[in-house]
């Protein structure tokens, strides 16, 4: 038996659900599934310890935080995965977990808290010593304040709602006279929507990458980073393809933007694991936007090329959240990296039919295996993808030398990968795997590189 | 179970009222508040820009400059007793804010109560309250065991009304002995003199720890104007009693500076040398949150006409860190919520009262009004103050009480001595209270719940706080009710008698509603401050903080040995052995 926690409670479904399974029983830790009524058919809830949550509607399954929590605390757990989306970036349920005795894998609630506000974060981390997009240092008074800022900043700006989210309480100016109009539109809207109308400005950087930086802290300010993962391949704010390092970033950008990371997070008092992203601007600057204050689905782009000194094989981010969690320090002061890695989500959604999703049965699944291949997956042949949650199947990440090379391996593992029964968004991948724009690194988050592909989708 | 077994409590504001109700609402509050808004920027302009130019003309800072300057920058300073004297004569003149400023700020990390002359009325003085106001101050310091940072600049009593503030037990004196009591305790004094200080203005810094003085400033038992032959012999206050003679010759002061500005970094260093806020420590790996709930919703969820019932969950959603609360003995004495919840991540016991009709336990099907005092919520309310005090929980009392229950049933099941060993327990208490007057505070309600003759340390009202015996209607009904019949209807068929007492009962209950206006209780010192209701959770932000930052002068529990645990358990019977 570890010494460690002896059960940990798993509050996600589906492929994380399933990592964080495998971590823990490489670790010698029992896994307990909270499933809701949907999943119980999963692949790893067959072969493992369940608690049913709820009914199929994740507000009354994953999303319930008392019932989540009396669960974990019923089956005897001790400690807690949130995975990612559901509660993972809830600071309320963080303390609720704390104070019923089960250990939360991921930051001390008001570490959390601070990142999932908007000014009080950025102003934190530009103390920290980050980059922001230019904008106002805080809430704006009046429209007249906005004018003078974005005045200094240049337009376009973007005015945004301090409590705001999903786009709402949000509007662009593209000139001094139109900032009043936005002012208050993006103001009223903020009220009706959020009971509050508080609002900052942003420069707006309409073409852009999105670089993130992976990080990793223990309870005793120890921090490493885990290197830049590049994102910029994204639809509707979805990200498709995720990659490590980034291809475009300048070396002495990186490395200031790295160090600074670090030194940020380590000022907060964050524990665990978790991802500050930035846009990469025209002038090849990384300017922080916003932390996510958990494990990431492209988390193992990062592992697949980072290891401990002397250590034989990749890191394990999830196995670093439980340490931090069981008040262990950091293994070392750096990580260190080898080649390129890569990664596809595929989901079940049909590319050709603007990604509708399709939930179903998969009548066939067999995964590629080969050297510098992972896949990571809960699903298996006759399962069905269910309609309440996001449809991801897999995730299929190539490492290798080059990025080239890993791009390459990538294309031949995605033509191995045997998935029928539903649409996938497999074609879509290897479309823009071998378009000359990815390839070739001239793309920003505008448009996605190779697709629709050339002729039109097929 | 060791653990505080805090659950979520309260909903989004858009379950709990409609969007036009909540408008509505709010913007009648608003209506309300611009009143305090205007009140308080009138204190904060004292007499005016003629007086603040005067002070400038002097190369010297105003009260409120001087406290700009001391204070943490991004912190709040939270005045208490600014409405003190608020819209009262003397002769022609009026004291804003009494003359003085008292208020919570925090330096170097640190909360301190500040007290600073205020320099643009009347050049400091004292008027009749501005004793008791700066003893008020002083006793809240002691209290918390918070340092006082004296800001003087003060001429001397206001003379012409001197016979107000001399000889009672509360006279200008008195603060020296309070200067004397918290030196006794060990709690930090420092004094800044910047300007004059005459009589008792001068007697004031010189308990102080450190006495500051800049080369402006004097202290002196008598000013020049008082000494013989002092215009021929050109004897000045500042020859008398300045640096040159305190500093080097007395040694009644410390140390000299050139300006104000420098005086106040003095102080700031000051504080610095103190030791620093225990608040983290007692926080553990805990942080300050905000409710998961705004708490500016409170505006707007209060209804402002005191008829009318909210859920108070919702309000202590809107006061708890993430909105977590653990509720203790909910099955008893439903009337009240009586719990535990984090301040700024400092533990803060709760009592308010709920509102509605409610089950009657005692008749079953039949329903009672909630803010109400009847038996089990006062054993309740009693219990839980007791266990609060002895695990050195600080107490937060959130009235909103129309009084006890009455009649027959209420005196033969002995609610005069339920409520007797509550007041018995809160007379007693140690660990600090302080007291909210939400809406209604009536008769002995406002006794039971801590009000302010059971000196909570510091006592809030609101623009809806209604302070009085009784409702204006009840009173009318009391002094009339020879006749009214049983239904407190006029007995009388003689129209004009009837118009008369009709007139009377109108008179008496006009007569309380202005009475009950908190801006009264404000004036005359009954409550510490009227604030916005939507800077609640602020201001107990600051008070639980303030309650949790001087270590070793009062019990403060880990929540293991909490007393509360052992009435949880009792109150269940045996214990679940999960929950």
């Amino acid at each position: 038996m570890a010494r460690l926690f002896h059960r940990l409670f798993i509050a996600n479904r589906g492929e994380v659900a399933a990592r964080v399974g495998r971590t823990c029983e490489r670790l010698g830790i029992t896994p307990v599934f909270g499933v809701s009524e949907a999943d119980r058919a999963a692949p790893y809830a067959q072969t493992h310890e369940t608690v049913v949550l709820g009914p199929s509607r994740s507000s009354e399954s994953y999303l319930d935080l008392e019932r989540v929590v009396q669960a974990a605390v019923q089956s005897g757990c001790t400690a807690l995965h949130p995975g990612w989306g559901f509660l993972s970036e809830n600071p309320r349920f963080a303390s609720l977990c704390e104070t019923h005795g089960v250990t939360f894998l991921g930051p001390p609630a008001h570490a959390m808290q601070l990142m999932g506000t908007k000014t009080p974060a950025k102003r934190a981390m530009a103390a920290a010593g980050l980059t922001l997009i230019d904008g106002s240092e805080g809430i704006l008074a009046t429209a007249d304040e906005a004018r003078r800022v974005a005045d200094r900043v240049g337009y376009p700006v973007l005015l945004k709602a301090e409590r705001g989210g999903g786009g709402r309480g949000m509007r662009i100016a593209r000139s001094a006279d139109e900032i009043e109009r936005a002012f208050d539109e993006a103001r009223a809207e903020a009220l009706a929507c959020f009971a509050d109308s508080d609002l900052y400005l942003e420069k707006l950087v309409e073409r852009g990458r999105h670089v993130e930086i992976q990080l990793l802290a223990d309870k005793y300010g120890n921090v490493v980073h885990l290197g830049e993962r590049d994102c910029t391949v994204q639809r509707n704010h979805q990200k498709l393809i995720e990659e490590s390092p980034a291809p475009t970033l300048d070396p002495q950008e990186r490395a200031r933007a790295l160090a600074a990371a670090k030194k940020a997070t380590a000022a907060i008092g964050y524990v665990g694991a978790g991802t500050m992203e930035f846009l990469l601007d025209g002038d090849g600057t990384l300017r922080f936007m916003e932390m996510n204050t958990r494990l990431q689905v492209e988390h193992c782009v990062s592992e697949m090329r980072s290891r401990w000194p002397g250590a034989s094989t990749p890191i394990d981010l999830v196995e670093e959240q439980i340490l931090a969690g069981a008040g262990h320090r950091l293994k070392h002061e750096e990580v260190e990296f080898e080649g390129h890695a890569i990664e596809c989500r595929i989901n079940a959604e049909d590319p050709s039919a603007g990604f509708q999703p399709a939930p179903g049965v998969l009548t066939a699944f067999e995964v590629p295996k080969g050297e510098g291949i992972r896949v990571d997956t809960h699903v298996e042949a006759g399962y069905e993808v269910p309609p309440f949650y996001d449809s991801l199947i897999c995730k299929v990440i190539a490492h290798a030398p080059t990025r080239d090379e890993a791009c390459d391996r990538m294309i031949g593992a995605l033509e191995k990968l045997r998935c029928e029964g539903v649409p996938t968004t497999v074609p879509m991948h290897l479309a823009i795997l071998r378009s000359e724009a990815f390839r070739s690194g001239a793309y920003d988050t505008g448009a996605i590189p190779g697709w629709p592909a050339e002729g039109g989708a097929s | 179970m060791s653990r505080v077994p805090v659950h979520l409590v309260g909903a989004p504001r858009s379950e709990v009222v409609d969007d036009r109700t909540f408008a509505e609402e709010r913007e009648a509050l608003d209506a309300l508040e611009t009143r305090l808004v205007e009140a308080r920027a009138k204190v904060h302009a004292g007499w005016g820009t003629k007086y603040v130019d005067r002070v400038h003309a002097k190369g010297k800072l105003t009260a409120r400059e001087r406290i700009e300057r001391l204070r943490d920058p991004g912190t709040p300073v939270h005045e208490v007793g600014t409405l003190v004297n608020e819209g009262r004569k003397f002769g022609k003149l009026e004291s804003p804010g009494a003359g003085v400023v008292t208020a919570f700020v925090r330096v170097e990390g640190r909360w301190c109560i500040v007290i600073g002359n205020d320099n643009t009325v009347a050049s400091g003085a004292w008027w009749p309250r501005t004793p008791e106001k700066i003893q008020r101050a002083q006793t809240m310091a002691l209290r918390l065991k918070l340092p006082v940072l004296y800001l003087v600049d003060c001429s001397g009593l206001f003379l012409p009304e001197q016979s107000q503030s001399f000889g009672g037990p509360k006279g200008a004196g008195h603060i020296f002995k309070m200067n004397s009591l918290l030196s006794a305790s060990g709690v930090p004094q420092i004094a800044g003199v910047f300007g004059d200080c005459i009589a008792g203005g001068g007697y004031m810094p010189i308990i102080s720890d450190r006495v500051y003085m800049t080369e402006q400033a004097y202290m002196v038992i008598a000013g020049a104007a008082l000494i013989k032959g002092a215009k021929s012999q050109k004897i000045t206050s500042l020859g008398i009693g300045g640096p040159e003679v305190h500093v080097h010759a007395s040694g009644c002061a410390d140390v000299r500076v050139p300006d104000d500005e420098t005086l106040l970094e003095c102080l700031r260093d000051e504080m610095r040398r103190l030791p620093s806020s225990a608040a983290p420590y007692y926080r553990g790996d805990t942080g300050s949150m905000p409710p998961a709930f705004g708490a500016h919703e409170l505006a707007g969820l209060l209804p402002t006409d005191h008829r009318e019932s909210y859920d108070a969950n919702q309000v202590l959603a809107r006061l708890c860190d993430q909105s977590l609360f653990w509720e203790v003995l909910p099955e008893t004495g439903r009337e009240m919520i009586c719990g535990v919840g984090r301040v700024g991540g400092l533990w803060a016991g709760f009592v308010i009262n709920r509102q509605g009709l409610l089950e009657d336990p005692e008749r079953p099907g039949e329903l009672r009004p909630g803010g109400t005092l009847y038996r089990a919520g006062i054993a309740k309310m009693a219990a839980f103050s007791r266990a609060c005090d002895q695990d050195g929980i600080p107490l937060i009392w959130l009235q909103d009480i129309s009084g006890f229950d009455i009649g027959q049933q209420a005196e033969a099941q002995g609610l005069l001595a339920y409520g007797s060993s509550l007041i018995y327990t809160n007379s007693t208490n140690t660990t600090p209270m302080f007291t909210v007057l939400l809406r209604k505070c009536s008769g002995a309600g406002y006794y039971a719940m801590a009000g302010m003759p059971y000196d909570p340390i510091v006592q809030l009202s609101t623009s809806l706080s209604r302070l009085s015996v009784m409702e204006g209607r009840t009173l009318a009904i009391a002094t009339f009710n020879t006749k009214l019949d049983d239904e407190f209807e006029i007995l009388s068929r003689d129209p004009e008698e009837r118009a008369a007492i009709e007139a009377g009962m109108k008179e008496t209950e006009a007569r309380i509603e202005r009475d009950m206006d908190p801006f009264v209780s404000a004036r005359h010192m009954d409550t510490d401050e009227i604030i916005r209701v939507a800077e609640l959770r602020e201001r107990l932000e600051v008070l639980v903080e303030c309650s949790y930052q001087t270590i070793a002068h009062r019990r403060i529990k880990n929540p293991r040995i909490w007393s509360l645990h052992d009435l949880d358990v009792l109150a269940r019977g045996i214990p679940e052995a999960v929950r």
